[in-house]
């Protein structure tokens, strides 16, 4: 059984139908990136999956029926999102935007896990009673990776966790995605542009274009189809 | 920035500094009903009565950043509620004042449901029309056996008397309120009404103040900020947005009403022409809440002092005769008195030197003199190699270059 298998999945805004067949699946310990050009559909399926707006399909998640749950039951299901633009709490410092983000929990283990990610993103240690409005860009994408994990979740959507970053910033951060997932074993269902960089350490890619997945593989298998990677990779 | 004095939050220096803020605090209120002239204690319950009110709004325009003006409605919720049950049933005022909460709570907890599908100027909007309808559903003559209709409820019915809605004696005298053999109001202060309804607002004022302040640093009162800044990030967090709203709007509410009991029991009468029960109330909330600081516990304090203080002193300036000289050629034009002029040019002004309000002044300038540092946040337990290094300064706003 897979940790998340979405099928038929359609959703949009009001009138406008976004994603017309969405099919992916995630497996426990994955990392999935999703490449895809601009208006493809990347974030609206971000969106849908943790019921931000209304969608037509299935979602299963741990076998369960997530596709009409609301927001708050799919957090405390298990998935966390790091929404695109770095969604921080500009009035609130760095240390209660991380309370914010154990909103679910009310087990006594809040303060140790904020001492953790405290020490795996030192700078926010740094900051911790600064507003995070405050912080340069690259800082408030680490609190906003930090916040969704205090969610303690099994998957995590984490949706362009790079942009406006340096190239040198964007590296690290994915090195400490996947040594979450290596160490932790966490999820991570994870949406891209930058393609070469992201596919280091994608174990599946899908190619999603217009609302519908038009191509999914190994990174291997992708970079391997000539007419893949020059339409969709660009490298 | 320098600083003269830095403290350590947590420090001895910064107890000494919070109870010394206290102490003056408690030694302001003390001193108004026991020294104070008649006046001022009346213009300190005007204000301790208004600053409530701001509070309550302050809760959810500032603290969730849904604009709200039918505030009044929810203080006249309150005043009615007080003046029915008092008048009508012959309840102590006391015991109106959780009833008063909880009806307006209910109010609130109603209107929040539209309020929380429409934003900005829609729920302005639909909140004005509560202000406006509110007046004209205390008149409606459907409803008149219980409100009084238009002249509301009299002071001198039956159940009410001199000072106020049966807290005196029927015969007119204050009731004992003794404790331990000592008597709060009339050893301080001679017998008086006066000073008893000062009490009583101050009363509910603290209640107010607890009460958010004790929202405001819970964990809900972080999701209402985190509402406030950012609803999808929020979302995504688990805050249920609707419910979150509604808990906001109900809290908010029901608070108001408190103090629009405190006005029923002070005036000893309720009508649909009390000011503050009109769209003018919701406006003045709205107005001290700004000038002292929207999202600050301390900004409707403030604010009302000020606003108090400024109507009360341009109170008399009608007349020409009232204005110290040096101002009169400023005021002297005025036919009427220029208190709420006055501050409406407070406000335009500090909309462009410190949108902020008075605490943010004080927030901006304070650290020059006294800074409290926060606490070293807690100290790594083993030296883990940090994954990301302090690179992070070079991170460019523009994006990935590739
Ligand atoms: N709130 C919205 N209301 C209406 N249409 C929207 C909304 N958000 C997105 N869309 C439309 O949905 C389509 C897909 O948008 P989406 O944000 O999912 O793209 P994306 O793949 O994430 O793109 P990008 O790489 O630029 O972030 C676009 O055509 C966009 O115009
Ligand atoms: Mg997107």
């Amino acid at each position: 059984m897979s940790l998340l298998s979405v099928s038929h999945l359609k959703a949009g805004y009001g009138p406008i139908n976004v994603l017309h067949d969405v099919e992916l699946t995630v497996e426990a310990g994955e990392i999935v990136v999703m490449l895809g050009a601009n208006g493809a559909g990347k974030t609206t399926t971000m969106r849908a999956i943790s019921g931000m707006i209304g969608r037509s399909g299935e979602v299963h998640f741990e076998g369960a029926d997530i596709a009409r749950a609301t927001p708050d039951a799919i957090v405390r299901a298990g998935i966390a999102q790091v929404p695109q633009g770095r969604g921080t709490f500009p009035e609130l410092n760095v240390e209660d935007n991380l309370r914010c983000g154990a909103y679910i929990r009310s087990d006594k283990e809040i303060d140790a896990d904020i001492d953790r990610w405290f020490d795996v993103f030192p700078r926010l240690r740094e900051r911790r009673a600064q507003r995070a409005g405050s912080l340069s860009g690259g800082e408030q994408q680490m609190l906003a990776i930090a916040r969704a994990l205090m969610a303690r979740p099994k998957l995590l959507l984490c949706d362009e966790p790079s942009l406006g970053l340096a190239p040198l910033i964007t590296q690290e951060l994915f090195a400490v995605i996947e040594r979450l997932n290596r160490e932790m074993g966490l999820s991570v269902l994870l949406v891209e542009q930058n393609a070469n960089l992201a596919m280091h350490m994608a174990h599946r890619v899908y190619l999603i274009e217009t609302g519908r997945i038009v191509a999914s593989g190994s990174a291997a298998e992708l970079s391997a189809d000539d007419s893949i990677r020059k339409a969709y990779l660009g490298f | 920035m320098k600083s003269l004095v830095t403290i350590k939050e947590g420090s001895i220096g910064h107890w000494v500094l919070r109870l010394l803020a206290a102490a003056i605090v408690v030694a302001i209120m003390l001193w108004i009903p026991t020294k104070g002239s008649n006046g001022l204690v009346t213009s300190a319950t005007e204000a301790l009565t208004l600053m409530s009110a701001a509070m309550a709004l302050n809760l959810i325009l500032g603290y969730t950043g849904q604009i709200s003006i039918g505030h009044s409605a929810f203080y006249g919720t309150g005043a009615y509620v007080t003046g029915i049950l008092v008048s009508k049933y012959e309840w102590s005022p006391w015991l109106t004042f959780p009833v008063a909460f909880l009806f307006a709570f209910v109010v609130g907890v109603l209107v929040s449901f539209p309020a929380s599908r429409i934003k900005g100027v829609y729920l302005a909007l639909v909140t004005l029309a509560l202000a406006l309808v509110f007046p004209n559903l205390l008149r409606w003559p459907k409803l008149e056996s219980l409100t009084g209709g238009g002249p509301g409820i009299p002071n001198g019915d039956s159940a009410l008397d001199t000072t106020g809605f049966n807290i005196g004696r029927r015969d007119g005298q204050m009731r004992n309120f003794e404790i331990f053999g000592w008597d709060p109001f009339g050893d301080l202060r001679g017998q008086g009404a006066i000073p008893f309804y000062y009490w009583i607002a101050a009363g509910i004022a603290v209640i107010v103040y607890l009460v958010i302040r004790g929202v405001v640093k819970s964990r809900a009162g972080r999701s209402l900020i985190a509402v406030r800044d950012n609803e999808t990030a929020a979302a995504v967090m688990g805050v249920n947005l609707v419910a979150t709203k509604a808990f906001a709007f109900g809290i908010s509410a029901g608070l108001c009403a408190l103090p629009g009991s405190v006005t029923a029991i002070r005036l000893g009468a309720v009508s649909p022409d009390i000011a503050t029960l009109t769209i003018l109330g919701s406006l003045t909330f709205l107005i001290i809440m700004v000038i002292g600081g929207a999202g600050s516990l301390w900004g409707p304090i403030i604010g009302a002092a000020l606003y108090v203080f400024v109507t009360d002193r341009t109170g008399g300036w009608a007349d020409d005769e009232a204005i110290p000289g040096v101002l009169r050629p400023f005021f002297g034009w005025s036919k009427i008195p220029p208190g709420s002029g006055i501050f409406a040019v407070i406000l335009i002004v500090l909309m462009f030197v410190a949108p902020r309000g008075l605490v943010g002044v004080w927030k901006q300038y304070s650290p020059r003199v006294v800074r409290v540092v926060p606490r070293p946040a807690g100290v790594a337990h083993d030296a883990k190699p940090a994954l990301v290094a302090d690179t992070t300064t070079n991170s460019t706003p523009e994006g990935e270059s590739e």
